[in-house]
């Protein structure tokens, strides 16, 4: 109630408009299906190769011509050393060298573009004009974007098809994609063209800091691989057949996504089992396992159940009937990764049953198929619209679905995990309070994702996005905002939507503007920090005493907040201040002393860097606890000089 | 010869509980600067805040994380590795792995080995002796021996430096990565991992008893050349392997079920009161155990020195007993000295 007062001193308007003018459904499917693609690829598995041959059928759902098309080829990001995704790895800190059969690289052979139906005339082979474009920053050496010409514009609404081929070398895993000894995962692995939005094309180069972007289609996918090697991929598998040389060619298909990753091994662990749930559609869920982690099945599982479950309950169903989870082999780098209904998770050889591991990072991966997969947010330029969002998912389900989930610290080289069964991993840990601490005021975050600082980027997207979230949970009640991301994932899925989109559900929901609070968390990089600077008691006559709380705003980030003063005969004041001064005195004259005076004491600012100084007391136990947790850092010690004193 | 050695070694251990007591000492002297600093890093970063009563009372991790983003230095020592087994954990794990210490703990551990340097001479002494040798006795050998076994530990740095930098680097670095890059398999890169550790703690292993018998021989035979003691320690392990691998061996099952013992017993994060001084009884009852098997170590290899030699109780050079001042003899019934060493 008192949350409800606080936020309703807000007030401004918002709008919010798709950036695709003809982005609706198309009659067929749930989304525009304006990109669709008929693949066939093989994999030379001695050779490390992929060789692949593409039609796009490509509908231009923007309100203008075009007459470009724009592709990602992102394995081109470790072609060289100077691309713009190894300088920004460089930049954020990873200065290893890769190694000389480290490398990847996507070469287009040819590209035709057929129109009305027609063939594509065999001299119209555009590759000839096809020229390399950094549209972020310019850089010459990067050749993740590749730009053709077309002989004339394509219209508003008008179809054309596109005939691609290329070969790639397959790559040392970077990003989540390449090879391990016979495992493999490939994401990012075809030309793909971008998204054209009303404002022009939104190409992107790859970015290490950030991830994709591109439309709905339909992917159906012929993959030929050496036979024994399990397969797993976005969609469904259509059938199995018998291919050239031995090989096996495997054929899936998935409607209404946004990309297609797949993955090959003849290791993998194949099982199944069905989600069921009383109010939401089925899904079968097929698990890779590695056979190493074969008493790991039922968690995977569980926890793939658990993000369908809650997610679906608080967010909207999950609209496919099938999802794939592979766990990615060791050294792969393949893990925590989400792509359309296939994501990878991550496990350890010893993984302690109350310890959140493969769980949380299940629930995660799972939890993108509903914000990236079904609600196609810009990865390049708003990566806190999937990440973030999904963090503070996440955490929630987390909280509800895993306990025991104690702290996990892993020893000698990481192998060897040691559970601290006195330390509950909380939600706010979940939600990287303690990153975020440190990373505050590192970027505001309506700066586009792939211009954050690299090393500082995660803290921004993931979780000052959870924290505000859970704020918003806190101030509006979970029934309201639940309620606002239900609404806006109705309205956004199978859609491009924009951070305005996002905003003004959360308005819609909330029944008023939102944009101050929005203001402060989204277009600011200040940080939050409100304390108690003073509290002090002291008689003024008989049995009277005078009790003076002053507050403060450390941090340069405004929040309304509540102060409580309590006192020795247990009765309390509450006051409400709007947070914008530097500090506000309350002075108190009663019959008893103070005990202690409190900022937010329900904690609903999350994004508070400092809790400790948000409150005060005349009964101090600073002393104890740091007795107590010296001397317990001092048996540490001791341990260490030991350890040290075996060797002389 | 092995049990009896051992058991010798142990008789000689247990017959000087001031020397167990005396390291337990310097331990404890060698933590508490940093602990008292840490105290007041914690005390003030509380101040007055409701956060210390969860503290006091069980874990807040909250606060914990807050402190340790703002405290650097000592702070970021402050990690869940501090609790119950966990610290044995980090500490072996840290030195297995080459984890660089911050400049303080790099600090106290300096200081401390410098202790041990100046206390084996008189540890040692007194092991070798198998008798009494009084406060004086022992400090007296513990200075004549300081600058000796400070050129040895100028020496064992210098082989140290080369185990943790290269031999390491090699190990862990080269070799371990060529053989483990293209593996996809957790349990074979594990399996790896343990082997490379074996073979590391297998040479500081070696390295240190080398060390420890160049100090036993140092002492018995009050040798002054240090060189001189690390060819006579290597001389000795060439001509009795067998010997003391067993003892090594012996003295590290005794370790071993320490360790086994402190990770059933360690106590977690506990509260105040008596929760929290039962569990600084405890930690100190490990610390106590460790010092204990270390001391047992070099007792053992005293005594399986002599035994070997058919030297059991002797040592070269004579036992220091403080001169009395002459009234003290003049006060004497005898008129003159009649004690003998101390």
């Amino acid at each position: 109630m008192l949350v409800l007062a606080i936020v309703t001193t807000w007030a401004c308007g918002g709008t919010a408009a798709a950036s695709q003018l003809h982005d609706q459904p198309s009659a067929a499917g749930r989304s525009p299906r304006n990109a669709s693609y008929d693949i066939d690829v093989r994999l030379d598995h001695a050779r490390r190769t992929l060789t692949g041959r593409e039609r796009i059928r490509w509908r231009n759902i923007s309100a203008r011509p075009t007459s470009e098309l724009q592709f990602h080829l992102y394995w081109n990001a470790w072609r060289n050393a100077d691309s713009t995704w190894l300088r920004e790895r460089r930049l954020g800190g990873n200065t290893t060298t890769p190694r000389a059969d480290a490398w990847g690289s996507t070469n287009v052979t040819s590209i035709h573009v057929r129109r009305g139906g027609l063939p594509a005339p065999p001299h119209d082979d555009l590759t000839s004009l096809v020229h390399f474009i950094a549209p972020d920053d310019g850089n010459a050496a990067d050749r993740t974007v590749m730009a053709v010409p077309l002989p004339s514009p394509v219209a508003p609404e008008e179809t054309i098809e596109i005939d691609v081929e290329w070969t790639a070398t397959i790559p040392r895993p970077f990003a989540r994609t390449g090879y391990i000894g016979d495992y493999y995962f490939f994401g990012q692995w075809f030309p793909k063209v971008g998204v054209l939005e009303d404002a022009g094309w939104n190409t992107h180069q790859f970015h290490s800091g950030t991830e994709f972007f591109s439309d709905y289609g339909v992917y159906d996918v012929r993959i030929t691989v050496p036979r024994g090697f399990v397969v797993g991929a976005s969609g469904k598998a259509i059938d199995v057949g018998d291919g050239a040389d031995g090989a096996t060619v495997h054929h899936y298909r998935g409607e209404d996504i946004h990309d297609f990753a797949w993955t090959t091994s003849p290791r993998f662990v194949e099982r199944t089992r069905m989600f069921e749930h009383p109010t939401l559609p089925r899904v079968q869920m097929r698990l890779l396992l590695q056979p190493e982690h074969a008493g790991q099945e039922a968690r995977h599982f569980a926890a793939t159940a658990a993000a369908l479950r809650y997610y679906g309950e608080w967010y909207g169903p999950y609209p496919y009937d099938a999802v794939t989870i592979v766990d990615p082999a060791f050294q792969s780098a393949s893990g925590g990764m989400e792509y359309p209904t296939l994501f990878t998770a991550g496990t350890r050889w010893l993984a302690p049953t109350d310890v959140a591991t493969p769980e949380a990072v299940t629930i995660h991966e799972a939890g993108h198929q509903f914000w990236y997969g079904v609600v196609g947010s810009n990865e390049f330029e708003h990566a806190w619209m999937d990440e973030g969002i999904n963090e503070f998912s996440e955490a929630r389900a987390d909280e509800v679905a895993l306990a025991p989930n104690f702290l996990v610290r892993r020893y000698f080289g990481g192998f060897i995990p040691w559970v601290f069964r006195d330390i509950r991993v909380s939600r706010q840990m979940n939600e990287g309070l303690a990153n975020y601490r440190i990373d505050a005021e590192a970027d505001a975050q309506a700066t586009a994702s792939f211009r954050y600082w690299p090393s500082t980027g995660a803290s921004i997207t993931y979780y000052k996005t959870a924290l505000w979230l859970h704020t918003l949970e806190k101030t509006l009640g979970w029934p309201t905002l639940q309620k606002a991301m239900a609404a806006y994932f109705e309205r956004w899925k199978f859609r491009h939507p924009a951070p305005a989109d996002f905003f003004q559900a959360v308005s819609d929901g909330a029944g008023r503007d939102m944009t101050p609070f929005f203001d402060q968390v989204y277009r600011g990089s200040n940080a939050f920090d409100y304390g108690v600077q003073e509290l002090i008691t002291s008689g003024i006559g008989t049995g009277r005493f005078r009790t003076t709380v002053v507050v403060r705003r450390y941090g340069e980030a405004v929040f309304p907040i509540d102060i409580v003063t309590t006192f020795e005969d247990g009765s309390r004041k509450t006051e409400r201040w709007d947070g914008v001064d530097r500090r506000r005195i309350y002075v108190y004259e009663g019959a008893s002393r103070a005990r202690a005076a409190q900022v937010d004491p329900e904690r609903l600012l999350m994004l508070d860097v400092n809790y400790t100084n948000n409150s005060r007391t005349l009964q101090p136990r600073a002393a104890t606890a740091a007795t107590k947790w010296s001397l317990t850092w001092m048996g540490w010690l001791q341990d260490v000089l030991l350890t040290y004193v075996s060797l002389v | 010869m092995v049990l009896a050695a051992w058991r010798d070694g142990l008789g000689r251990l247990l017959s000087a509980p001031a020397i167990v007591a005396g390291v337990f000492v310097v331990t404890l002297i060698a933590a508490l600067p940093l602990t008292m600093t840490l105290r007041g890093a914690m005390q003030a970063h509380l101040g007055s805040s409701l956060m210390a009563d969860e503290a006091a009372d069980a874990v807040n991790y909250d606060w914990w994380q807050e402190f340790t983003a703002q405290s650097p230095g000592l702070g970021s020592t402050f990690t869940p590795s501090i609790i119950g087994f966990a610290t044995t954990l980090d500490s072996v794990s840290g030195l297995l792995d080459t984890r660089v210490l911050i400049t303080p703990i790099a600090w106290a551990v300096g200081v401390y080995l410098a202790a041990w340097v100046f206390l084996w001479g008189g540890i040692l002494d007194r092991y070798a002796r198998g008798r009494r040798v009084g406060p004086y006795g022992f400090f007296a050998a513990s200075g004549t021996f300081f600058f000796r076994f400070l050129r040895l530990g100028i020496v064992a740095g210098v082989v140290y430096w080369f185990l943790f930098v290269r031999v390491h680097g090699w190990l862990f670095t080269k070799w371990y990565v060529n053989a483990t890059r293209d593996l996809s398999v957790e349990p074979r890169v594990f399996m790896w991992r343990l082997l490379m550790y074996l073979v590391f703690a297998g040479l500081l292993a070696l390295v240190s008893t080398v060390f420890d018998y160049a100090k036993v021989r140092a002492v018995m035979e009050d040798r002054r050349s240090m060189v001189g003691s690390l060819v006579a320690a290597l001389r000795f392990m060439i001509r009795h392997p067998g010997r003391v691998v067993a003892l090594y061996a012996a003295n590290g099952v005794i370790f071993l079920l320490v360790l086994a013992a402190w990770a059933t017993v360690a106590p977690g994060a506990g509260g105040t009161g008596m929760s929290l001084w039962i569990g600084v009884a405890a930690t100190q009852c490990y610390v106590l155990a460790r010092l204990i098997v270390r001391l047992l170590f070099a007792a053992s290899a005293t005594a399986l020195f002599q035994r070997s030699l058919a030297h059991t109780g002797y040592a070269a050079a004579p036992a220091v007993a403080r001169a009395d001042a002459p009234i003290v003899d003049m006060m004497s019934p005898t008129g003159g000295s009649a004690r003998g060493p101390l």
